[in-house]
């Protein structure tokens, strides 16, 4: 039983990973929680759906599809919500990203639905949901196994465009200092509308695998979702995206052996007390900086 | 003790805005006597008056301290099941319970606030965030307390207990107790409104009150100044969760039944929108705020429906109002005095030209 929740509780942990670098990106360069990224998840899954049925996409296809939507998404949401706020107050900011979170998330219902739907199984191949390997007492599904792949995959790319690119320079320039990274020529607001897309699109990916490994999606998913996405990056270090991969990780894990060992009511429960109590004993997290508290 | 309303009130010498004021304040409370009072528009005036009391409560905290406190909800649910539970197990009285009520409240405020309110600003809205989750969780998962998803039925509705008059002085009278109906609700959520109003004006003016605002102004020169933060701010953090529990427990016997659903973090986020919309750090504009947006969301309720969508969309529109207000009056309609000077143009250009660094 322990390596099978071992087993699920990575599954989890790569997807909050993948939805953690969208917060952690974006804390980087503009330092606001972003909380309609849970939302964009939610609309990710949403939107597959909707391509399979009404276009009769290839899955491959439409993910691709969704990431691009997704990045737009993110993009409009920055250029509309938040860029106007730029040098407001701080608490602006943070409520206009929960209006647009509430927003977003009663969009999708008038839309949608508010119950939850099932996936559409035909789309998908079917070996994905038999056996890949079984390690000792664990099986791990083809399912589990792309998961797997597919996030290590993504994380890999994402670790390349931050670490070699210019584009990717530029970001982690502005997330040291704005002021001094336009000085030298950076286009602010086109690397952070860069960074939104990048979050957005990992993001995306997350939202259709939950939906896939769930079997369900409703409006509501992305609330917890972010929540828990966004205690793996404060968990990581909030800032540092090799961070947010180790903390989604671990709180996966965290949950899944809190829910197997210790009570399956309190789920969602483990998630907040891990952030919580890393906010309070350690704001910087497991990788972060800690830094000096500007004025 | 000059500057209480009804000292400043002169009825020789009065402006015609001031009257239209206190007649529209003399009919509400007038209306609820008359046999045509229709109950569910008495029913609205009382949920705007449970609102206007977490509206007023919440606004210590962004509006005064300059932090934001997302978990408000959770001391709402703590005050509502705290009264809930003292009525169905110990049958005690509607006084005794809301000062037991406002001291949990108040507790679980010193606990959470003592080891938070050092954090910055998004921290700590996470913080109260993950508090108010935790709350819901409790309620929902500890069944022996509060039977969990099933709700807390069969609350003692009864405030004020008419009974003994009915049967002192004529039976028959019956008929004018069951008239009463809402009726006691409504006059006893006036007091309580007007129990925080005046709570909260005497606060603004006092010692503590400059304090807070020392703190959103400027945290630096305030400790500079001798005002040890983090007292000032747990001591706002307990008051405000105190009037939170007041109203929980008012709702508690007012809806004789508590389910965990009715402490789901859009509750913070409704009360949050009335503080923004009425004006950050100023109380009476909380009241505006939480009249106008049950108000609306009363009519959209009605609306929305024939539209074909769930009632539940009228967040969307709370939605939009929230990110339209941050764009274009970030401060509310009703702005405190002391922030009007913040959105001072020459200082809001000063600010640009130096670039924001807070």
């Amino acid at each position: 039983m322990f390596e099978q929740q071992l087993i699920n509780g990575l599954t989890l942990g790569m997807i909050y990973a993948l939805i953690a670098v969208g917060y952690t990106m974006v804390y980087g360069v503009i330092q606001l929680i972003n909380f309609a990224h849970g939302e964009i998840f939610m609309l990710s899954a949403f939107l597959a759906v909707t391509f399979i049925t009404v276009f009769g996409l290839p899955l491959y296809v439409v993910i691709l599809m969704t990431m691009g939507c997704c990045a737009l998404i993110g993009v409009m949401l920055d250029i509309f919500a938040y860029r106007p706020l730029r040098q407001s107050p701080r608490l602006a900011a943070l409520i206009t990203a929960i209006g647009m979170s509430i927003f977003l998330q009663n969009l999708a219902m008038i839309i949608w639905g508010s119950r939850p739907k099932p996936f559409v199984q035909e789309a998908l191949p079917s070996f994905l949901r038999t056996t890949a390997v079984t390690i000792g007492e664990a099986n791990v599904s083809w399912l589990q196994m792309s998961i797997f792949i597919t996030a290590s995959t993504l994380m890999i790319i994402l670790f390349l465009i931050i670490n070699k690119t210019r584009v990717g320079t530029a970001m982690r320039a502005l997330s040291q200092n704005r002021t001094s990274a336009a000085l030298m020529g950076i286009n602010v607001n086109r690397v952070i509308s860069f960074t939104f897309a990048l979050g957005s699109s990992m993001g995306a990916v997350a939202g259709i695998m939950v939906a896939i490994y769930y079997n369900t999606l409703y409006p509501t998913m992305g609330y917890v979702a972010g929540v828990k996405a966004f205690a793996a990056a404060v968990l990581g270090g909030i800032g540092s995206v090799p961070g947010a991969m180790i903390g989604g990780i671990v709180l996966g894990i965290a949950e899944a052996l809190g829910a197997g060992y210790i009570s399956s009511l309190y789920r969602d429960g483990i998630a907040y007390g891990v952030m919580i109590a890393v906010i309070i004993f350690r704001p910087s997290g497991i990788l972060g900086k800690s830094t000096v508290e500007k004025v | 003790m000059e500057n209480l309303p009804w000292k400043k009130f002169d009825p020789m010498n009065i402006s015609l805005k001031d009257a239209i004021k206190y007649l529209f304040l003399a009919a509400v409370l007038i209306y609820p006597l008359f046999a045509f009072a229709n109950e569910y528009v008495l029913h609205v005036m009382v949920l705007i008056m449970v609102y206007m009391i977490l509206a007023m409560g919440l606004n210590i905290i962004p509006g005064f301290c300059g932090l934001l406190d997302l978990g408000y909800v959770g001391f709402y649910g703590i005050g509502a099941y705290t009264a809930g539970l003292l009525t169905i197990h110990f049958g005690l009285s509607f006084w005794v319970i809301v000062p037991l009520a406002a001291l949990n409240g108040a507790i679980w405020g010193v606990l959470l606030g003592a080891p938070t309110l050092r954090l910055t600003g998004d921290y700590f809205a996470i913080v109260t965030f993950g508090f108010s989750e935790l709350v819901v969780l409790f309620l929902t998962n500890e069944i022996w307390l509060t039977r969990g998803p099933l709700g807390l039925p069969g609350i003692d509705p009864v405030i004020i207990n008419f009974s003994w008059l009915s049967t002192m002085i004529n039976p028959e009278w019956d008929w004018y107790w069951e008239f009463l109906g809402l009726r006691p609700y409504f006059y006893l959520a006036v007091f309580l409104v007007a129990l925080v109003y005046i709570i909260m004006g005497r606060m603004e003016d006092s010692r503590l009150g400059r304090a807070w605002f020392a703190i959103r102004e400027d945290p630096i020169a305030a400790s500079s100044c001798g005002v040890n933060l983090l007292t000032y701010k747990v001591i706002g953090f307990a008051i405000s969760a105190a009037i939170g529990a007041v109203a929980g427990a008012f709702l508690a016997r007012w809806t004789m039944f508590l389910s965990p659903d009715m402490f789901k973090f859009w509750e913070s986020f409704l009360v949050l929108c009335m503080v923004v919309l009425g004006g950050l750090g100023n109380f009476k504009g909380s009241l505006v705020g939480a009249a106008v947006l049950i108000a609306l969301g009363e009519i959209l309720r009605m609306v929305l429906p024939g539209l074909g969508l769930p009632a539940e969309t009228r967040f969307l529109a709370y939605g939009l109002i929230m990110v339209l207000m941050m764009r274009f009056k970030p401060m509310g309609f009703f702005p405190n005095i002391a922030t009007q000077s913040q959105n001072n143009p020459i200082l809001i250009k000063l600010k640009k030209e130096l670039g924001s660094s807070s």
